[in-house]
C-alpha cells in the first residue's frame, strides 16, 4: 500500500485563547478521496487551515511526502502542491476568470513529465462554463461557476493533495452533483482529495474514507462503505441515536 | 485665452503632483496604506540629488538613474522592516508607523541639511519653452507631464498583463487567498512599495529642478498626493493621475483669479469631490 501523502499526528491548533483542535490524527494517500464530516463548530475548517499552514500547529506534527511542513509558509506549501480551495471561494474580484486563475498558474509548481499537467485547455475542458466566462469579471459568475472557477484555481497551481472547504455550501444541488461529479477527473491525475462537508451523504458516496469531528477531535473514522449511518450518527452528535 | 493657457499650465502641474500620487495609490490599492511619510520621501531623495549634484557634478538624468533605484531600495527595506509588521485590516497602526517615520524623516534631514532651501540646477531645461499659438509651456514641464503619462501607463500594463501585476492585484483583492494561490505577499508588498519610493526619486529631482526644497516641506507634498488619489479614486493608478491633473488646473486657475486663492482652490475642489462622491471620480464604487 501507497503511504500517506499527508499525515497529522497530534495536532493541537486554535485562535488566540481559544483551542479548536484536540489532538488530531490524520492521513491521506495520493489519489485518494477522504472527506472530514461533522457539525459546524466542530473543527474541520480550523483542521484544514492548520494543513495549508494558515494557522500555526501549537503541537503536533504535519508531514507532506515525508517531511515536516510546520512553520512552512502557505504560498510555499503551494508550490510544494498542498493546495486549497477556500470556504466561499474567495475569488479575487475586480479581476477576469482567467486572471483569477493565472494568479496560480504563474506560481505553479513544475510537474513531473509523467504526470498530466493542468493547463488552462484542460481545465476549460473539464470546465466548459469557464471558457465561455473567461473574459467575465469573477463577480458576475453564479455561485456554482464561482465555485468552479475556485477549483479551477486550486488546480491551476498543480496540487498533489487538494484540499476543498465546504465546496457544496449554498449551491444548488443540481449544481453540487455537478462539481462533485468531475472530482474523479482530478483524482485520475493522482491528486489526493482532502473534502471538508457538511452533507454526510454526499460525503460518504464521494469519499474512500471518512473522518468524523467532533468539538475538535476525530470520533470515528474508516472507509466509508464500512461505516454505517448509525455510526456516523453517534459520532456526528457525540451521542448513540438511530438514524430513521 | 488665459484661461485655456490656465488649463493648459494646471496639466502640466498636474504631471508633477501625478508623480507623487500613483505611488501613495498603488500602495493604498494593494495594501490599504497611507504612507504618511510619502512627502518626507520626495523631500529625503531631492536632497540627496542636491547634495549629489554638488559633490560629483551629476546631471537631471543621472540623478534620476540613481535616485529611482535608491528610492525602490529604501521602499523595499521599509516595507520589509516596518510596514510589513503593522499591516492588517486595522489602518491605524500603518498610520501611526509612517506618522512616526515622517517626524523621524523631517529630523533626520534637518540634522543633516539644516532648513536652508535648496534646488537643483536645471541648466537651459529650466528656461526653455516652446509655444502652440498663444500658449506657451516650459520644456521641462512638458517632461514632467511625459514621464507621468509613461509611468502610469507603464504601471497599469504592468498591471494588467504581468505575473507580478496579477499577484499584486490577487493580494490586493484578498490576502489570504492570494496565499492559497501561491503568491509571497509580503514580498509582493515590499516591491509595491519599492515601486511607489522608487517612483518618487524621479519626482524629487523634477520637483527641486522646479523649485526649492527644505526638510519640513514633505507635508505640502502628501496633501497633493493624498488629494489626488481621493479626487481619482483611492487605489485607482488613472484615478491618480486624472485627480492630480484636476488638481493641477484648480490650483492654476486659482492663482489667475488671485494668487491667495491658488492653493485653497485646490483644497475646495478635493473637499467638493470628498463631499459630493467620497469613493473618487474613477472608482467604480
Amino acid at each position: 500500500m501507497t503511504g500517506p501523502i499527508l499525515s497529522a499526528r497530534g495536532v493541537c491548533a486554535g485562535y488566540g485563547d481559544f483551542q479548536a483542535l484536540f489532538s488530531v490524527d490524520f492521513n491521506v494517500a495520493p489519489g485518494e478521496v477522504v472527506a472530514l464530516i461533522g457539525a459546524n463548530g466542530a473543527g474541520k475548517s480550523t483542521f484544514l487551515k492548520t494543513l495549508a499552514g494558515l494557522l500555526p500547529l501549537r503541537s503536533g506534527t504535519v508531514e507532506f511526502d515525508g517531511r515536516s511542513i510546520a512553520g512552512i509558509p502557505t504560498y510555499r506549501l503551494v508550490g510544494h502542491g498542498l493546495a486549497m480551495v477556500p470556504e466561499g471561494r474567495r475569488l479575487f474580484d475586480g479581476m477576469s476568470v482567467e486572471d483569477n486563475l493565472r494568479v496560480a498558474l504563474d506560481r505553479a509548481r513544475s510537474v513531473p513529465e509523467d504526470t498530466p499537467e493542468w493547463t488552462l485547455d484542460r481545465l476549460y475542458a473539464l470546465f466548459p462554463i469557464l471558457k465561455e466566462k473567461r473574459g467575465h469579471l469573477v463577480q458576475s459568475l453564479s455561485g456554482g461557476q464561482q465555485q468552479m472557477a475556485a477549483i479551477g484555481r486550486a488546480l491551476m497551481s498543480q496540487p498533489r493533495v487538494l484540499l476543498c472547504d465546504e465546496i457544496s455550501l449554498g449551491l444548488a444541488p443540481k449544481v453540487i452533483r455537478e462539481i462533485y461529479d468531475l472530482l474523479p477527473e482530478i483524482r485520475q491525475s493522482g491528486t489526493a482529495l482532502v473534502l471538508v462537508e457538511q452533507d454526510v451523504s454526499l460525503a460518504q458516496k464521494a469519499a474512500d474514507r471518512l473522518y468524523c469531528m467532533l468539538e475538535g477531535q476525530i470520533t470515528l473514522t474508516g472507509r466509508s462503505s464500512d461505516i454505517s449511518r448509525e455510526e456516523i450518527a453517534a459520532a456526528y452528535f457525540g451521542v448513540h441515536r438511530a438514524v430513521g | 485665452m488665459q484661461w485655456v493657457d490656465a488649463v493648459v499650465q494646471g496639466v502640466l502641474l498636474g504631471g508633477l503632483y501625478a508623480q507623487y500620487a500613483i505611488g501613495m495609490a498603488l500602495m493604498f490599492g494593494v495594501m490599504r496604506i497611507v504612507n504618511i511619510a510619502h512627502g518626507d520621501f520626495i523631500i529625503l531623495l531631492g536632497l540627496i540629488g542636491i547634495s549629489i549634484a554638488t559633490a560629483w557634478g551629476l546631471g537631471s538624468a543621472g540623478l534620476i538613474l540613481l535616485l529611482v533605484p535608491l528610492g525602490a531600495l529604501i521602499g523595499w527595506l521599509l516595507q520589509h522592516s516596518v510596514l510589513n509588521k503593522v499591516i492588517g485590516t486595522d489602518p491605524i497602526p500603518s498610520l501611526i508607523a509612517t506618522f512616526g517615520l515622517s517626524i523621524a524623516l523631517q529630523n533626520f534631514m534637518l540634522q543633516i541639511w539644516s532648513a536652508d532651501t535648496r534646488s537643483l540646477s536645471g541648466g537651459t531645461l529650466s528656461v526653455a519653452s516652446v509655444s502652440l499659438g498663444p500658449i506657451h509651456a516650459g520644456v521641462l514641464p512638458v517632461i514632467v507631464l511625459a514621464c507621468a503619462v509613461l509611468l502610469t501607463g507603464g504601471l497599469d500594463l504592468v498591471l494588467r498583463y504581468t505575473a507580478f501585476g496579477r499577484g499584486l492585484r490577487a493580494s490586493a483583492a484578498d490576502h489570504n487567498a492570494a496565499t492559497l494561490s501561491g503568491v509571497n505577499t509580503k514580498e509582493v508588498y515590499a516591491l509595491a512599495t519599492a515601486i511607489a519610493v522608487g517612483i518618487l526619486g524621479m519626482a524629487a529631482v523634477f520637483q527641486a529642478m522646479r523649485t526649492t526644497i527644505a526638510p519640513p516641506d514633505g507635508g505640502a507634498q502628501l496633501i497633493y498626493a493624498f488629494e489626488a488619489v481621493i479626487i481619482g479614486g483611492m487605489g485607482s493608478i488613472w484615478g491618480a493621475f486624472t485627480g492630480s491633473m484636476i488638481l493641477g488646473v484648480a490650483q492654476v486657475v486659482g492663482f489667475r483669479i488671485d494668487p491667495g486663492w491658488g492653493i485653497l482652490l485646490g483644497h475646495i475642489v478635493f473637499l467638493i469631490v470628498l463631499a459630493a462622491r467620497p469613493q473618487g471620480l474613477m472608482s467604480r464604487g
